[in-house]
């Protein structure tokens, strides 16, 4: 055929400059991503301490958390569960602990929460409804405790001078984060260690990372991707309940509270697995909380009809010991065992301890011992 | 050379017809929604189609968020894969380039008339989606709506964003275009050039809701197609709207260069 033919100098000439193009356009990302991060002279006490006081720090920023934990609970905590195994996108405006506003974005709507003096206004667009919850003792977790910054106080405000070491620096957000590791020092922990990388200006952490027992990866990633210091407008955290949309009082405070009172009080030894018990105000006195920091164990008598569902969910869940009366199994960090004892009432043990500190915990509430 | 291309493409019947069948769906929605009086639960089906029941003028957005993940891409590429590949398989390329105006002003040409019918297209169907959704469903003119963050939004903020989220979807499709006209360059078959262009997004759309492919999903070209739901939000969540135009210039650049290469380069043989 004669055709139109071009020459075979020009191809190669227009080829490479079409080749320099892409490859200089795809090597950008990777060149951001590699600036180096300067690590400061600072100290992991006193770096710790710039983190416990940095809850009053304004700030505005987007946040992604990615938990691996696939919880095996019962539908009833869905929403728990969903928190701890899914990525999360959170647009954050933080003017302080009572006035903030944290919405959950999804591909097509969001969930905002907003806190104010009193309590808290939950916007879910999907059904387009607000929701008003009165401050309570006690709170199931919600997206606002996933935020970098709320996650890594929490963690870190319980640790002893001894368990936090320096380990250098990175770059989060586009800022020099500073890294702090916390290596709780209970043998039951099932945590290995918990990376906090921490802004060095402000003592924001700008991301968690929590490792389980022998695994390389985080159980749970939480971290900024954008963030601005300086206090948001008090407008962009206010709430009103927009017209026509559903407003309704939260019962979920209520339901917890109810269930705590409905919950038979048994006697709890001062010590399970070499953890302490400990206190916390508004907590039922049927439950038993033991522990410090990242490491945390909790004991509770169980309604017969809630236990016989978690006990199958728990005896289906991979790696699960089945063990006579007991069924127990880890998820990541999480630990969760069902106990029961014919006669007793069956009990739940749950917290961040390893499989064999829950057993051990198990054999040492009175009522749990088998009888002889 | 523009202005002829721009002619051919809007004086075929084939052009008309595509758009006719592109605003078929939505309006056949609208129909339903109205006969039926069931819209989807709010977060249910495509975006926005839950509100439209009780502000029409948001049926624009909604008539963009049904024709986005499979129609309006089709469209695109089949206009687009036609463009060079067409006139190979007709046999009417050689004596196009017989002219003297040379091959980068044809594919310049070419382009335009794609990014045209691209906005045209988008257009007509925000434009046939606003008059059905005015007609069809309660116009609110003076609440103005509610922001996906639950704030109130005035008519003038509704209408500016509409607008922004039209232009934000003609984007997207420009990669469309890009990939299509890319391909139309390699092979004298427009089917061949549309099919690998929906066989990059069905690649695209499929591995974005892969967990172990999320590293990959920042380049994908349909990840953020449904950004535009962004410009609703109060304030406005400008992150993936803003790496969404640029990913789409990235790959409207890089590929148009590649057809630039590809076309400027070959050997023309029908």
């Amino acid at each position: 055929m004669g055709g139109v033919a071009a020459g075979g100098r020009g191809a190669v000439a227009r080829w490479a400059v079409v080749a320099a193009l892409v490859g200089a356009l795809v090597a950008l990302p990777s060149l951001i991503g590699a600036l180096p991060a300067a690590d400061e002279p600072v100290g992991a006490v006193e770096l710790r301490a710039a983190v416990l006081a940095s809850a009053d720090v304004g700030f505005s920023g987007y946040a992604e958390s990615a938990g691996g934990l696939a919880l095996p609970v019962t539908e009833q905590l869905g929403s728990v569960a969903d928190l701890f195994s899914d990525r999360t996108t959170m647009r954050v405006w933080w003017r302080g602990p009572a006035d903030n506003r944290v919405d959950v974005v999804t591909a097509g709507g969001e969930t905002g929460i907003r806190r104010d003096a009193t309590g808290t206004w939950t916007w879910e667009y999907e059904r387009a409804t607000a929701t008003r919850a009165v401050l309570g003792p006690l709170a199931l977790p919600a997206p606002p405790d996933l935020l970098p910054s709320a996650l890594g106080r929490r963690l870190l405000s319980e640790a002893t001078e001894r368990e936090v070491t320096r380990i250098g620096a990175r770059r989060v957000a586009g800022r020099n984060a500073l890294g702090l590791r916390l290596v709780p020092g209970q043998p039951a922990s099932s945590v290995s260690h918990v990376d906090v990388w921490v802004d060095g200006g402000t003592g924001l952490p700008l991301q968690v990372q929590l490792f389980a027992d022998a695994a390389d990866r985080a159980a749970m990633d939480t971290r900024f991707l954008d963030l601005d210091l300086g206090t948001p407008a008090a407008a962009t955290t206010a709430f009103a309940p927009p017209p026509g949309a559903r407003v309704r009082s939260a019962q979920e405070a209520e339901v917890l509270l109810e269930a705590g009172r409905r919950i038979r009080t048994v006697p709890f030894p001062a010590q399970l697995a070499g953890l302490p018990r400990r206190t916390l105000q508004g907590v039922p006195p049927g439950i038993g909380l033991y522990g410090r920091g990242v490491t945390l164990l909790t004991v509770a008598p169980l309604p017969r009809r809630l236990a016989s569902g978690l006990r199958t969910t728990l005896a289906q869940a991979p790696g699960a010991v089945v063990d006579g009366s007991s069924v127990r199994v880890a998820a990541g960090p999480v630990g969760l065992m069902v106990v029961d004892v014919p006669g007793q009432g069956p009990y739940v043990l749950t917290g961040t301890v390893t499989v064999d500190a829950l057993a051990t915990a198990a054999a040492e509430v009175p009522d749990l011992r088998p009888a002889p | 050379m523009i202005l002829v291309e721009l002619r051919k493409t809007f004086r075929r019947p084939r052009t008309w017809a595509t758009i006719a069948v592109l605003n078929a769906l939505p309006v056949l929605v609208a129909v339903l929604l109205v006969l039926t009086d069931l819209a989807p639960r709010p977060g249910e089906g495509p975006p926005f189609l839950s509100a439209v029941l009780s502000n029409g003028t948001l049926y624009p957005l909604a008539a963009l968020a049904i024709v986005l993940p499979l129609f309006l891409p089709i469209a695109v590429a089949v206009v687009a894969g036609d463009a060079i590949a067409g006139e190979a398989q007709a046999g009417t390329l050689r004596y196009l380039l017989a002219r003297p105006a040379g091959r980068t002003r044809l594919l310049v040409a070419k382009l335009v008339a794609v990014l045209a019918f691209v906005l045209v297209t988008v257009l007509v169907v925000a434009a046939v989606g606003y008059v059905i959704g005015t007609t069809l469903f309660e116009a609110q003119p003076v609440a103005g709506g509610t922001s996906v963050s639950g704030t109130s939004l005035t008519p003038e903020e509704v209408a500016w964003r509409t607008l922004l989220a039209i232009g934000y979807v003609a984007v997207s499709m420009l990669g469309v275009a890009a990939f299509a006209l890319f391909f139309s360059t390699l092979t004298d078959s427009p089917l061949g050039a549309t099919m690998g262009a929906l066989a990059v997004l069905v690649a695209s759309s499929l591995l974005f809701t892969l967990d172990a492919a999320s590293p990959l999903a920042p380049y994908l070209p349909t990840r953020y197609w449904l950004s535009f739901v962004d410009l609703f939000r109060e304030p406005i969540l400008w992150r993936d709207v803003t790496r969404g135009l640029a990913l789409q210039g990235v790959y409207v650049g890089a590929l148009l260069s590649a057809a630039w290469a590809s076309f400027t380069t070959k050997d023309i043989t029908s």
